[in-house]
């Protein structure tokens, strides 16, 4: 029998002690923190605000900046879901290297990651040389933006779908097989709706993770102003130029988007449980 | 030591777990708190050994106000899933609470481990000290759980569906085993449980439970031969229910539903009417369970489902075939007024 | 899962034919070789494509000695702060119900959504000359901004959850009842955490801090920002592999780059042995 214990009759002890040390130390490394990014951003006046956030160069970072994410995520959607398949699901040569190794973009440092898919993927590079005659140039171009993202993104599908596959009870597709559904049908009527809510839920993570990264796109991106500048670059170069008023412009928006993102991959975390027992 | 609960209510948000109860262990019985799932006797439980506290009444031992703190309070606790400590052997979880006393207090390592020997000794698992928890039979398990609650030297012992978590035969043995070891020990002990053949085979007492209040408490021949109430009497066995129809001439106020209840070794079964309002009843099954066999019965009047046992010896000399007619009368018929549905 | 995998091979309702099977593994290796192993490949290669003496000369260089002292200073600061916090924020979380905790969660995941820029920017209003508190800071001749301390502080940020939000499931699904048993045989409180709740978390711990510690030292863009770039003095190694790709000193970049090449293997090494415990935790309890 379980029992909810409500909060004022405990038995274990120590709960004020530790939640107050909790919001403490959240309140002067988080909260205080980034609260004065607000502070900072309410003293700028509204005009100048919009002039910043809309200038074309920012309008520009903006696209770029999401629209590279989200080409990465759907990327990362389809190949991380594939991924995360064949690693449950069939047995083949490597596959606990592979499995392990999936974690790397998590382990490796961003900047390492920026300088090495930078040489790679550059014109003599050893991707990029095969990938040049084909008239594909991926770095220093919006591509080897989304190269960046996919690489930093590419855990969270897989390693959110992964553990929904793995639990996914074989009776279900047995039993589907027994009703007459054919292997195709199975895979679309009854593993996909299953594994659905997982892979939207890793694709806004990848996103959300592409959006803000810096380190990884770099060194790969060219960074030319209006053609291949991220907004995290964008605030970097304003903070350079003592442009404080600009930088911090640009991150509350950012940061904003980054809220509703955080919002939304909480409700889809919900959503995607609603089954669960 | 002797436990009295004295006017205990709890309630978690809306849902009362417990109203106004009160009840008293008289020092040294092993009592039993019997109820289906969700009648508030493990929550009981958890307010007697202050894991929980009541939101009024108290709990006294001996007399007086038993200890707010849990650790003051010296309760042995056994969990209904044990709650051993994974990481540690047998022997480390027995010594635990040996081992986490103030320094002063401490028994000597040498004190210690002669102290878990004998009661390894006593659960009867003195071969298996270097075990994990992980490496043991549920039955072990609950040993374990035991000694490590005894280790402590409690006032009182307090098990929560002690046997819950164990298979049939290990169940029947280990609680033969438990009231051996208890007219050992002699420590005044409390258990939950929602089997009736457990409360009725172990305890001295039981206290019967239903919807956060106590229905009755009597010793096990009490409470099973004169139940207070519709709910302890299906609660204790099978029972069937004779619905008093209104009819003329007979007494019975027809305002109240009154239903009357006998178990089913409380049935005359016979193949001639014996003209005492006996019941008509077709026999649907005949079930020969050793010692006794079951009739499962059919009322010809209302198709109603009965059920008669009678002694292997009365069976062989009238021999009942499924099909006949016979006729049921009740010899202990118990009525109760209020409508009750089981 | 290796156990799922030899179960399922046996019955043929559950699987495809073998060759859309070895299609599918094919497109996934292609996939993960494109992104992860040439990548990671090309990182040793770069590094010793002058040779092991070049390898050598470029770690012994004075900054980056310099660097990788400032790493080690600053993830031994975080990380144990982080793994404090950790601690005492499962412990309140874990073990007992209040309102808002949901919302508590959510703001405790809250630095892992935030772009790294945007973690060093606060502190640089925080602490910067036009900060709040920037020209307090001056005239005591404090400095935190373009400093160590502000590295440490955007650092400590932007690993902020890792063993939190490890720990807090963990010791929610272990429930409560072990520690109520600890007490009930007298222990107190302090007795009960360290000899009851951290023994059976201890993996959880350990899982937290390898990968606290891996984002601490390579933390770059927060870093960056407020950093202030000052060779030997305020550069941590990922900021000086920056420093030497930019100024073409590709084999020296990617030397250094190899160090931290070698961390993420190592964490990864950590993490899948970790996993394995508790997976054997898990199945024997």
């Amino acid at each position: 029998m379980s029992i909810t214990k409500s909060a004022h009759n405990r038995v274990l002890p120590g709960f004020g002690l530790t939640l107050g040390y909790t919001i403490f130390y959240l309140s002067v490394i988080v909260l205080i923190p980034l609260s004065a990014l607000f502070f900072k951003t309410a003293t700028l006046s509204w005009g100048d605000f919009v002039a910043t956030v809309i200038s074309p160069r920012v309008i520009a970072s903006f696209r770029l900046t999401f629209g590279a994410a989200i080409a990465a995520a759907v990327a990362n959607a389809v190949f991380g879901t594939l991924v995360a398949w064949v690693l449950v699901r069939y047995r083949f040569p490597g596959k606990k290297l592979a499995d392990a190794l999936v974690d790397l973009p998590f382990a490796l440092p961003t900047a390492v990651a920026g300088i090495t898919l930078a040489t790679v993927y550059s014109s003599n590079g050893w991707l990029g040389k095969y990938l040049e005659p084909l008239g594909i140039k991926v770095a220093f171009t919006p591509l080897g933006i989304t190269v960046a993202m996919v690489f930093i993104g590419l855990p969270f599908v897989v390693r959110t779908v992964q553990p929904v596959l793995e639990e996914l009870e074989p009776e279900l597709e047995e039993a589907a097989a027994c009703l007459g559904a054919n292997r195709w049908q199975t895979i679309r009527r009854v593993l996909l709706p299953s594994i659905t809510p997982a892979v939207i839920t890793g694709f806004a993570l990848a996103f959300a993770r592409g959006v803000g990264e810096y380190g990884s796109i770099i060194f790969i991106a060219g960074n030319m102003p209006m053609k291949s500048e991220i907004t995290p670059l964008l605030i970097i170069t304003k903070l350079e130029q003592y442009d404080y008023a600009g930088a911090t412009a640009i991150a509350s928006v950012m940061l904003v988007i980054s809220f509703v993102m955080l919002l939304v991959i909480n409700i889809l975390q919900k959503w995607s449980r609603r089954y669960a027992a | 030591m002797s436990i009295e609960v004295s006017g205990v209510s709890k309630q978690f948000g809306a849902f009362t777990a417990l109203q106004d109860i009160s009840l008293t262990v008289p020092s040294g019985e092993l009592v039993a708190l019997l109820g289906p799932s969700g009648c508030g006797k493990t929550t009981l439980l958890r307010i007697i050994a202050g894991l929980e506290s009541p939101d009024r009444g108290e709990i006294l031992f001996n007399g007086e106000n038993a200890h707010d703190d849990v650790r003051e309070r010296q309760v042995g606790f056994v969990f209904q899933h044990y709650a051993l400590f994974r990481h540690m052997t047998v022997f480390d979880n027995v010594a635990f609470g040996l081992t986490v006393r103030p320094r002063k207090e401490r028994p000597s390592k040498g004190a210690i481990r002669e102290r878990v020997h004998e009661l390894l000794k006593l659960i009867q698992l003195e071969g298996i000290a270097d075990r994990y928890p992980a490496q043991l039979s549920g039955g072990q398990r609950q040993r374990v759980a035991l000694a490590r609650a005894l280790a402590v030297e409690p006032k009182v012992l307090l098990l929560d569906e002690p046997f819950g978590a164990l298979d049939a035969k290990v169940r029947i043995e280990l609680r033969r085993w438990l009231r051996r070891l208890h007219d050992e020990i002699h420590v005044t002990s409390v258990f939950v449980t929602h089997d009736q053949e457990e409360a009725l085979e172990v305890a001295d007492r039981i206290v019967v439970m239903n919807k956060g209040k106590v229905e009755q408490q009597g010793t096990p021949d009490e409470v099973y031969s004169r139940p207070a109430s519709p709910f302890v009497y299906s609660f204790l066995g099978t029972v069937n229910m004779f619905h008093a129809r209104p009819q003329a001439g007979q007494t019975a106020s027809t305002e109240h539903h009154s239903v009357g209840y006998a178990r089913p070794h409380e049935i005359d079964v016979s193949r001639q009417d014996p003209g005492n309002g006996a019941i008509a009843v077709t026999v649907s099954r005949v079930l020969p369970l050793g010692a006794i066999v079951r009739l499962e019965l059919a009322r010809v009047d209302t198709g109603g489902l009965m059920e008669a046992e009678i002694p292997r010896e009365k069976h062989e000399e009238l021999w009942f075939t499924t099909g006949e007619q016979v006729y049921v009368s009740p010899k202990n018929l118990v009525v109760f007024v209020e409508d009750y549905q089981i | 899962m290796q156990h799922n995998s030899s179960a399922r091979s046996g019955n043929n309702t559950n699987t495809e034919p073998a060759p859309v099977r070895w299609l599918l593994v094919a497109t996934a290796m292609l996939f993960l070789t494109l992104f992860l192993f040439v990548p990671l490949a090309a990182v040793f290669s770069e590094a010793f494509s002058k040779g092991w003496e070049t390898y050598l000369a470029a770690l012994r260089e004075p900054d980056t000695w310099s660097a990788i002292k400032l790493t080690v200073l600053v993830a031994a600061i975080s990380v144990p702060l982080n793994l404090v916090f950790g601690l005492v924020a499962s412990w309140a979380i874990a073990k007992f119900a209040f309102p808002g905790k949901s919302l508590l969660l959510t703001l405790i995941d809250l630095p892992f959504s935030v772009s790294p820029v945007i973690s060093g920017l606060i502190y640089v209003l925080l602490f910067g000359l036009q900060g709040w508190l920037g020209p307090w800071l001056q005239d005591h001749d404090l400095k935190i901004v373009f400093a160590a301390p502000g590295i440490i502080l955007a650092t400590i940020f932007v690993t902020f959850p890792f063993v939190a939000r490890e720990l807090i499931p963990l010791m929610e699904s272990q429930g409560r009842e072990e520690e109520e048993a600890a007490l009930t045989l007298g222990a107190s409180g302090l007795q009960t955490f360290f000899l009851v709740t951290l023994p059976n978390v201890k993996w959880g711990v350990l899982y937290g801090v390898i990968l606290c510690n891996a984002r601490a030292m390579g933390e770059f863009g927060a870093v960056s920002v407020v950093s202030g770039h000052i060779r030997g003095m305020t550069n941590t190694v990922p900021l000086q592999v920056e420093i030497l790709y930019n100024e073409y000193n590709y084999a020296a970049a990617f030397a250094v780059a190899s160090l931290l090449a070698l961390l993420a293997l190592v964490t990864l090494v950590v993490k899948s042995w970790v996993e394995f415990r508790m997976k054997r935790q898990e199945i024997q309890s």
